[in-house]
C-alpha cells in the first residue's frame, strides 16, 4: 500500500517521548481492559467449568464443554442456521442498498427526502422492528400474510422453518439496508462524474456506467461492507431473532449468537454458553481473517 | 448485565447508610425483587404499600425486574457480585436451582429463628408439599396458579353444546363439530406454556408417570419416561388438531389470549391467574372448566405453576426480621383472600379458602374455584404430586423444540418424544453431577 511509506516520518514527527502517546492511549486501552479482556478471559475459563448458576459447586472438566457442543445437534444445526442466514442477509442488504444507491445517484430533485426515507428505519429500535414484522408476516393476524395467502402460497412461520428463515433474513436485512446506503452513496459521489459523462457520449447505457464504471470503483466500500454485514449477521440481529422467532421454529433461526443467550440467561447453562461465545469469538475472527486474505487482494483501492 | 446496575445499587447502598446513620428511627428496609407486571404488577405494589402502612418498624420496596427469566438473572448476578436483594420471586421450574443453591435460607428456618408461629400445615397440600423439601418449607408459597380451560359459551351452544366435555375423546368431537358449523373458525388456540397445561398436567391428572422417582422428588437419578406414555399419543393429537386448523398458533408478535377473547377461538387452557386478562378484555361470554381427562381414568389432582418467594441468605438479623413479619403478613387469611380475589391466583390457606367460600364469593364468580377443587382433587400418587427437576427450564425448552419438529412434520410424535427424553435426560445427568450428595 502507499502509505506504508509514509508511516514512520508521522511517528517521528509527531511524538519525541513514549509517555505522552501511553498516556494518550490509557482510556481508551482501560475502556477495552473492563469491558473486553477481561470479561473475555472470564468467558475463557468458564468453558472449562461446569458449575451452577449460584456459584455454589465449581468442577473443572477440560474440553467437555466443547466436546458436548460438537456432539449436539441442535449446536451444528446452529452452525448451518448462521451460516445461511448471515449469507443471505449480506446479500439481500447489499443488493437493495445498491439499487437505491444508483437510483438516488440518478435523482434530481428531492434527492434529500429520498435519503432521509431510506434513513429512517436505521432510527427504529431493533426489538421494535423486529415486533412489527413478526406481527405484519403473522398468519393469523398480519396483513402481508392474508396478501401472501390470498396469492396462494402456504405461509406460516411459527411452523414451517423456512418461512420463518425468510422473514427474519428480510427483517435483518430492512433494518440494515440504510447503513450500506449511506456507504454507497458516500462512495457514488466519490466516482468522478467526468468518467461516467464520457462514457455516457460513448453511448454506454446506465446498466452498463453502473456495472462497468461504478461498481469497479466501489470495490473497496463494497469489501468495508460485507465485513460490516457478516459482524452485524453474526452479533447484532440478536434482538430481531428473539422478537421475530425466538430462535423457532425447532430451531429453525436459533444463530449462534441467540443460542448463547438462550442456553446461557435462560437454560442457565453457563459452562456450555460460555464455550459457544468463545467458540462463536474465534468464527468470527477466522472469517473476517479470511476476507482480508482472499477477498481483499480483489480490491482495487486506487482511483 | 451486570455492569450497568453497580453504579445505581452504590448508589443506593450509600443512601441506605447515610439514612440510617442520620435518622436512626428510619424503618428497616428489604428489597422485594418480582416478576410481575400489568395488573398483577400493580397488585404487588399495593400488597408491598398496605404491608409499609401495617407497622412503622419495616418497609418493602417492591422491585420489577422484568420476566420470571430475568428475575432469576439478575438474583444470580446480584449474588455473584455480593449485593443480592432480601427477596426473591421465582417460578416454580426454578425450585431446585434454587433448593441447592447454597444462597437461600429455607423459609421455614426462618421464621421459627425470628420467632414468628406460622401454621403450616394449613396451606394447601399441593402448594405446601411442591415448596417442601425434607418437611419443611424452602420457600414462602406467593403466587400459584394451575392450568383450567377457559371457554366461549355461545360458540359452543352454537355448535348444540351445554359445555367442554368431560373426556378428550369427546372434547376433541366438539372442537372438529364447533369448526364444522362454523361457529368459531378454530377450536382452541395454542396457550405460549402449552408444555405446562397440556403435557405436564395431562401427565398428572392422567396418573401418568413423566419421570422415574417420582418425577424427581426421590432424588436426582431420576430419567424422563414419559416418551412410554400418553404423551405420545396426546402430541399426536396436537399435531393433527394443527394440520385440521382445529388449533391456531398465534405466534410471535401476538397474545394467544386474543385469539380466545376476541372469540377467534371457542377455547383456551390457560392459568387461573389469566382470570384478571380475560376478565378485562373479553367482549365474549365465556366462563371456565376443568381440564379434560382420558376415558376410564379417574382423573388426579393438577400441578402447580407460578411462583414462590425465596430468601437470599447473609442478611443482618434485624432485615431478617422485617422479611418473617412481612411474611407474616402475607400468610395471613385476609391478605390471602385480598390476593386470590384481585389476582385469579389460588387462596394459599385452607382458612382463606374458607373464609371466601363463606363470603359467596365463588357464587359470583365460580370459575375462580375450579382451580382449586382441581388441584385439591383425589389423593395425590407419585405421578401428581409435581416436578422436581433440576433446571427444569433447559429441559423443557429441548421438550418445547422437539414439539416444533413434530409441528413442522419433520419428526413424527414417538421420533419427536423419544429425542426430548434424550436431551432432557443429559440435562438431568448434569445436574446429577454437579449436585452429587446434596439432596
Amino acid at each position: 500500500m502507499v502509505a506504508t511509506t509514509h508511516e514512520p516520518g508521522l511517528k517521528h514527527a509527531h511524538f519525541q517521548t513514549a509517555g505522552l502517546p501511553a498516556l494518550l492511549l490509557l482510556p481508551q486501552l482501560l475502556i477495552l481492559l473492563f469491558f473486553f479482556f477481561i470479561p473475555s478471559i472470564r468467558a475463557l475459563m468458564q468453558a472449562f467449568l461446569l458449575t451452577d448458576p449460584f456459584g455454589a459447586s465449581v468442577h473443572f472438566v477440560w474440553f467437555d464443554n466443547f466436546t458436548a457442543l460438537f456432539a449436539s445437534d441442535s449446536y451444528r444445526n446452529s452452525i448451518w442456521v448462521t451460516i445461511w442466514f448471515t449469507l443471505a442477509q449480506n446479500v439481500v442488504t447489499i443488493a437493495v442498498a445498491l439499487v437505491l444507491a444508483f437510483a438516488t445517484d440518478r435523482v434530481v430533485r428531492f434527492q434529500s427526502g429520498y435519503k432521509s426515507v431510506i434513513l429512517l428505519p436505521y432510527a427504529i429500535a431493533p426489538v421494535i422492528a423486529g415486533v412489527m414484522w413478526a406481527f405484519l408476516f403473522n398468519p393469523a393476524v398480519g396483513p402481508i400474510a392474508f396478501f401472501i395467502k390470498a396469492l396462494g402460497f402456504q405461509w406460516d412461520p411459527n411452523r414451517n422453518g423456512s418461512d420463518a428463515m425468510l422473514l427474519v433474513v428480510l427483517a435483518a436485512s430492512w433494518k440494515h439496508i440504510c447503513y450500506d446506503y449511506i456507504f454507497l452513496v458516500a462512495g457514488l459521489l466519490a466516482v468522478p462524474r467526468s468518467l461516467m459523462e464520457a462514457a455516457a457520449v460513448d453511448g454506454a447505457g446506465p446498466i452498463r456506467r453502473f456495472s462497468q464504471i461504478a461498481l469497479p470503483l466501489l470495490g473497496p466500500t463494497l469489501f468495508f461492507l460485507t465485513t460490516m454485514n457478516f459482524v452485524y449477521g453474526f452479533f447484532e440481529t440478536f434482538a430481531i431473532i428473539d422478537a421475530v422467532t425466538r430462535g423457532g421454529p425447532a430451531g429453525a433461526t436459533n444463530i449462534l449468537v441467540y443460542k448463547v443467550y438462550q442456553d446461557g440467561f435462560v437454560n442457565l447453562d453457563l459452562g456450555s454458553s460460555a464455550a459457544q461465545s468463545v467458540l462463536l469469538m474465534t468464527f468470527a475472527l477466522l472469517l473476517t481473517l479470511l476476507q482480508f486474505k482472499y477477498v481483499e487482494r480483489k480490491v482495487n483501492y486506487s482511483i | 448485565m451486570r455492569n450497568d446496575k453497580t453504579i445505581p445499587r452504590i448508589a443506593i447502598g450509600a443512601l441506605t447508610l447515610i439514612m440510617s446513620g442520620a435518622a436512626y428511627a428510619e424503618p428497616v428496609e428489604v428489597q422485594w425483587w418480582h416478576a410481575m407486571n400489568g395488573v398483577n404488577g400493580e397488585r404487588v405494589e399495593e400488597l408491598a404499600k398496605k404491608f409499609n402502612e401495617s407497622n412503622d418498624q419495616y418497609r418493602v420496596v417492591a422491585v420489577n425486574k422484568g420476566n420470571y427469566d430475568e428475575v432469576i438473572n439478575s438474583t444470580i448476578a446480584a449474588y455473584r457480585a455480593k449485593r443480592p436483594p432480601h427477596i426473591v420471586q421465582i417460578y416454580e421450574r426454578g425450585f431446585m436451582t434454587m433448593l441447592l443453591s447454597d444462597a437461600i435460607v429455607p423459609v421455614q428456618d426462618l421464621m421459627d429463628k425470628t420467632g414468628h408461629k406460622v401454621d403450616w400445615s394449613d396451606f394447601i397440600k399441593p402448594v405446601a408439599g411442591f415448596y417442601s423439601y425434607k418437611g419443611k418449607l424452602a420457600a414462602m408459597p406467593f403466587n400459584s396458579s394451575s392450568p383450567i380451560l377457559f371457554y366461549n359459551k355461545d360458540q359452543f351452544q352454537k355448535a348444540g353444546f351445554d359445555k367442554p366435555a368431560e373426556t378428550w375423546g369427546e372434547f376433541d368431537k366438539q372442537l372438529y363439530a364447533i369448526k364444522k358449523s362454523g361457529a368459531a373458525e378454530c377450536g382452541t388456540a395454542l396457550a405460549t406454556d402449552y408444555h405446562w397445561s397440556l403435557i405436564e398436567n395431562y401427565s398428572a391428572i392422567n396418573d401418568q408417570p413423566y419421570a422415574t422417582k417420582a418425577n424427581g422428588y426421590n432424588g436426582l437419578d431420576t430419567e424422563f419416561v414419559y416418551n412410554k406414555t400418553l404423551v405420545v399419543p396426546q402430541v399426536a393429537r396436537l399435531k393433527k388438531w394443527l394440520d385440521d386448523g382445529v388449533l391456531q398458533i398465534a405466534g410471535q408478535g401476538f397474545s394467544p389470549e386474543q385469539l380466545f377473547t376476541s372469540g377467534k377461538c371457542a377455547t383456551y387452557f390457560a392459568s387461573t391467574a389469566a382470570h384478571s386478562g380475560i376478565e378485562r378484555n373479553s367482549k365474549i361470554a365465556w366462563s371456565a372448566t376443568f381440564l379434560p381427562w382420558e376415558e376410564g381414568v379417574q382423573p388426579k389432582n393438577s400441578t402447580i405453576g407460578g411462583a414462590a418467594l425465596w430468601v437470599i441468605k447473609g442478611h443482618k438479623p434485624e432485615e431478617e426480621k422485617a422479611i418473617a413479619a412481612f411474611f407474616d403478613y402475607l400468610a395471613k387469611p385476609e391478605t390471602q383472600l385480598w390476593w386470590h380475589k384481585a389476582t385469579g391466583y389460588v387462596p394459599l390457606t385452607n382458612k382463606a379458602y374458607e373464609m371466601a367460600k363463606f363470603e359467596g364469593y365463588y357464587k359470583e364468580s365460580p370459575t375462580r374455584e375450579i382451580a382449586i377443587q382441581q388441584l385439591n382433587r383425589g389423593t395425590p400418587t407419585d405421578n401428581s404430586l409435581g416436578f422436581h427437576f433440576g433446571n427444569f427450564t433447559q429441559s423443557m425448552f429441548a421438550q418445547r423444540e422437539e414439539v416444533e419438529a413434530l409441528f413442522a412434520g419433520k419428526k413424527d410424535a414417538q421420533q419427536a418424544m423419544d429425542d426430548a427424553v434424550k436431551r432432557g435426560n443429559e440435562v438431568l445427568r448434569q445436574y446429577e453431577r454437579l449436585n452429587k450428595g446434596k439432596y
